[in-house]
């Protein structure tokens, strides 16, 4: 009896020690970290992709020259530093050294200006390329450095950096040839991790990567379950069959954060939730008045919403864009809900007799079309007669506002709108009338020549300050325009058992659990 | 026989071919842009014309409908718009998981439900009849969806007996299975009990008792026989709608078979895939309705097939 009772307290002895351990020294070593996700990734080949999720997990194969930290800074990864000609036409980058990639080549300047060459080939698919086209040539200048020559200077480059579009896998994988990309789907890196298995519908398995030239993860494997329905994956998660989970049910947040054995993370995301108007000649002409749109955004109560229909899964915006991205600045207070100054305002321009024909999406952003149905009861209560919300599937939704002004058939839209890397470029393509479709998806059809000039402006500069100080003039122009009903910023929700610890979020919707442990 | 197979066979092409026909043609009566809906919303436009190009999409309609005929009587089923792979290598890695499910549904819902068919029907109007049709009632009228889902609430997170989701444990099958049969499983206990019922009151059923046949050979041998003819339909029909109709099911369960494949496709528009799925779809009830017909003449010696 004895024996056993010092066996058991040397066993609370012991625990007590590597829980005490766990914040000073080394963390635990993991065998197995389940993640759940939702979409099924239709390539792995990073140039291919299209997927946020899809990024996630590639990026833990495929390293990048810069590095997007949970904070949202930009770090140094393949690249140990790097500098941009003082006329911007072109930017040096000097790689790390004595890094190979996981099937033992070297990765230096040849092997990145292989990568650069595929994506930019006239050919190839490469749907997220977007501002590298600006690339007119890649020079290998020696072993560890290497010169993007640009057509025209490409501000936000660094950013393009960061994107595993860009990524580098080994030559010896590119050299394979090219048709249908096949070995490209089985990429091989310098990263963390190794793909070791992937069944289609099911699942996709890295392996930790014992070579690695970094700190090492602590798990050994770790496994993205593919459970398209989110309550499969709350269930999941609660019967501890995964460690994570991403996007729970919305509805099911406040009943997960008061389950003591899971954690809820609801970090903050990039993408802006907002209403846009028709402006075009064929829209409603009184929609074209930007007295009518401000009032607009006075008569939607998104505190409220945000709390009741989101249950906290956003925050209202305070600026055209989120504040992760650089370039953001406050542009002044969210436009207070008010339904009597709403309809003063409304009544002030002539329009109380206004009708608008609404649409939004189902199943796309988190409670989209649960809170469009609010917003249409705000808007109905200052007196707007909403024909709506209506609703279809993605595709259909896309091809009825994806389309040039003469076509445009609706009045407002609901859509959310995320850049691939923290930077106010691509974010404000939404308000440039270059952008408006087929070209782009501005399809608020806003036009204002003096955004236009500072947009351009923003794009090509390469002093950050004055980057910042245009975006942030081009902001306030748009604010007081009010081109959209601003709604919230979309936070990404995850979900941990207590038994894990370490998963992180960057704030452009991506999770980061190379480095999570058993807790 | 041979000659009766051979012509079933000849007829069934001209309905492949009105098949391939209906969904070629619906696939593209959808709104929506396929190649901008598979480049993403930050793809450029030139990229999404590159994928419009490489689906063919750029072409009049007729010539993408020739080319998709040529293909298919080459046996080609194209290329997927989404992950471009082969269409027959996106459905044949996943075809196994739902023929595996397909299979395991239909035993219990054809052992289970004949059996509790019989029974309800030899004991008409007794508790046991109505446990039985309350049940398949049952069985048939819930919700898939909800179905599902509170049995992972039930078996994986109250008792933590049965994976939540996915098909990577040897008891994944379980739960998926279960809610896949229930719907079979109702309609051939109902359908039995029926078909039962009308054959038990025949003469020959009498007589058979009359003569002293063992109870069990008269329920087995002289009325079920009899009975099975309508259920057989049934039953081939379940079969062809399990191939085909486990959407809902491998949703919920995380099952990676085609129901899922389709679904996605359709939502990315992703044409060859769609059209090879409805054409394997089509050829499945073909085929097991041409093996129903001929199951007929084993089980009814007075049906032939010349």
């Amino acid at each position: 009896m004895s024996k056993r009772f010092l066996a058991l307290l040397s066993a609370l002895l012991v625990l007590s020690a590597c829980g005490g351990g766990g914040t000073g020294g080394a963390t635990k070593q993991g065998d197995k970290l389940t993640i759940a996700i939702g979409p099924d990734p239709d390539t792995l080949d990073p140039m291919r992709q299209t997927t946020t999720t899809i990024q996630n997990i590639v990026s833990m194969v495929v390293e990048t020259f810069v590095f997007v930290d949970p904070d949202g800074k930009y770090k140094p990864l393949l690249a140990t530093s790097w500098q941009t000609a003082a006329d911007g036409m072109s930017w040096t980058f000097t790689l790390k050294s004595g890094v190979k990639f996981s099937d033992g080549t070297p990765f230096n300047a040849a092997a990145a200006k292989a990568n650069f060459d595929r994506v930019l080939t006239a050919g190839n698919t490469c749907p997220l390329c977007g501002a590298f086209r600006g690339v007119q040539t890649i020079d290998a200048v020696d072993d560890t450095h290497l010169r993007l020559n640009l057509k025209q200077p490409i501000a936000p480059l660094l950013g393009l950096m960061t994107e595993v579009t860009f990524g580098f896998l080994s030559p010896l994988t590119i050299a394979k040839g090219t048709d249908a990309f096949k070995d490209q789907e089985k990429p091989v890196g310098t990263g963390p991790y190794l793909l070791t298995d992937r069944v289609k519908g099911d699942h996709v398995t890295l392996t930790r990567n014992d070579q690695y030239w970094g700190a090492k993860p602590s798990y050994k494997t770790q496994m993205f379950k593919i459970v398209p329905e989110a309550a499969s994956r709350e269930a999941l998660v609660r019967a501890g069959q995964a460690d994570v989970i991403l996007l729970p049910p919305a509805s099911d947040i406040p009943a997960l954060q008061a389950d003591k054995t899971l954690k809820v993370i609801l970090a903050p995301g990039d993408r802006t939730i907002f209403l846009a108007f028709n402006q075009s000649a064929k829209g409603n002409p009184l929609l074209q008045k930007p007295e009518v749109r401000r009032a607009l955004n006075y008569a939607v109560n998104k505190e409220l919403i945000v709390k009741s229909v989101l249950f906290g899964a956003a925050s209202p915006m305070d600026a055209p864009m989120a504040s992760s991205l650089f370039g953001y600045c406050k542009t002044g207070g969210p436009y207070p809900y008010d339904v009597t100054k709403a309809k003063q305002m409304l009544a002030d321009a002539g329009a109380s007799n206004l009708s608008i024909k609404f649409i939004a999406p189902t199943g796309r952003y988190i409670q989209d079309f649960q809170a469009a149905q609010a917003i249409a009861n705000d808007l109905t209560a200052a007196g707007v007669k909403v024909d709506g919300p209506k609703t279809s599937d993605w595709p259909t939704y896309l091809g009825t506002i994806n389309v040039p002004p003469a076509s445009s058939s609706v009045d407002l839209h609901l859509l959310g709108w995320a850049p691939g890397f923290l930077d106010a470029s691509q974010a404000m393509t939404q308000f440039q009338s270059s952008q408006w479709p087929s070209a782009g998806l501005a399809t608020s059809y806003y036009k204002n020549a003096e955004v236009d000039s500072l947009l351009a402006k923003a794009n090509s500069e390469s002093d950050p300050a004055a980057r910042q100080a245009d975006y942030c003039s081009a902001s306030k122009l748009i604010w007081n325009d009010a081109p959209w009903i601003f709604l919230w910023v979309q936070r990404f929700p995850m979900v941990t058992t207590a038994k894990v610890t370490g998963v992180q979020a960057i704030p452009n919707e991506s999770f980061y659990t190379v480095y999570a442990s058993p807790a | 026989m041979i000659t009766y197979v051979a012509r079933r066979v000849l007829a069934s092409v001209p309905t492949l071919w009105g098949v391939a026909t209906v969904v070629f043609v619906m696939a593209r009566l959808l709104p929506g842009d396929p190649a901008r809906v598979i480049a993403g919303v930050l793809a450029s436009p030139e990229d999404v014309e590159r994928i419009r190009q490489s689906m063919g999409l750029d072409k009049p309609l007729l010539v993408q409908y020739g080319t998709f005929l040529g293909s298919l009587l080459r046996l080609n089923l194209g290329v997927s718009a989404h992950t471009n792979a082969p269409v027959v290598e996106e459905i044949g890695s996943r075809l196994p998981y739902t023929i595996e499910l397909a299979m395991v549904a239909l035993v219990l819902a054809v052992t289970v439900g004949l059996l509790a068919g019989v029974a309800a029907a030899i004991r008409r109007n007794t508790m046991l009849d109505l446990l039985i049709s309350s049940f398949s009632v049952f069985g048939v009228s819930m919700p898939v969806y909800w179905l599902g889902l509170m049995m992972i609430i039930v078996f994986a997170i109250d008792f933590h007996l049965l994976p939540a989701a996915g098909a990577d444990d040897p008891a994944s099958i379980l739960m998926p299975a279960v809610t896949l049969a229930l719907f079979s499983l109702g309609l051939i206990a109902r359908m039995t009990r029926s078909s039962m019922l009308e054959v038990l009151g025949q003469d020959y059923v009498r007589t058979a008792r009359a003569k002293g046949a063992p109870f069990r050979s008269v329920v087995f041998r002289h009325a079920l026989r009899n009975a099975l003819l309508p259920i057989m339909t049934v039953i081939g029909l379940q079969f062809g709608a399990l191939l085909g109709g486990a959407v809902v099911t491998e949703t919920v369960f995380a099952w990676p078979g085609v129901g899922r494949l389709l679904i996605d496709s359709i939502f990315f528009r992703d044409y060859p895939v769609v059209q090879g799925l409805v054409l394997m779809f089509g050829t499945t009830f073909v085929v097991i309705n041409l093996l129903v017909d001929l199951l007929y003449a084993y089980v009814d010696p007075r049906i032939h097939y010349t």
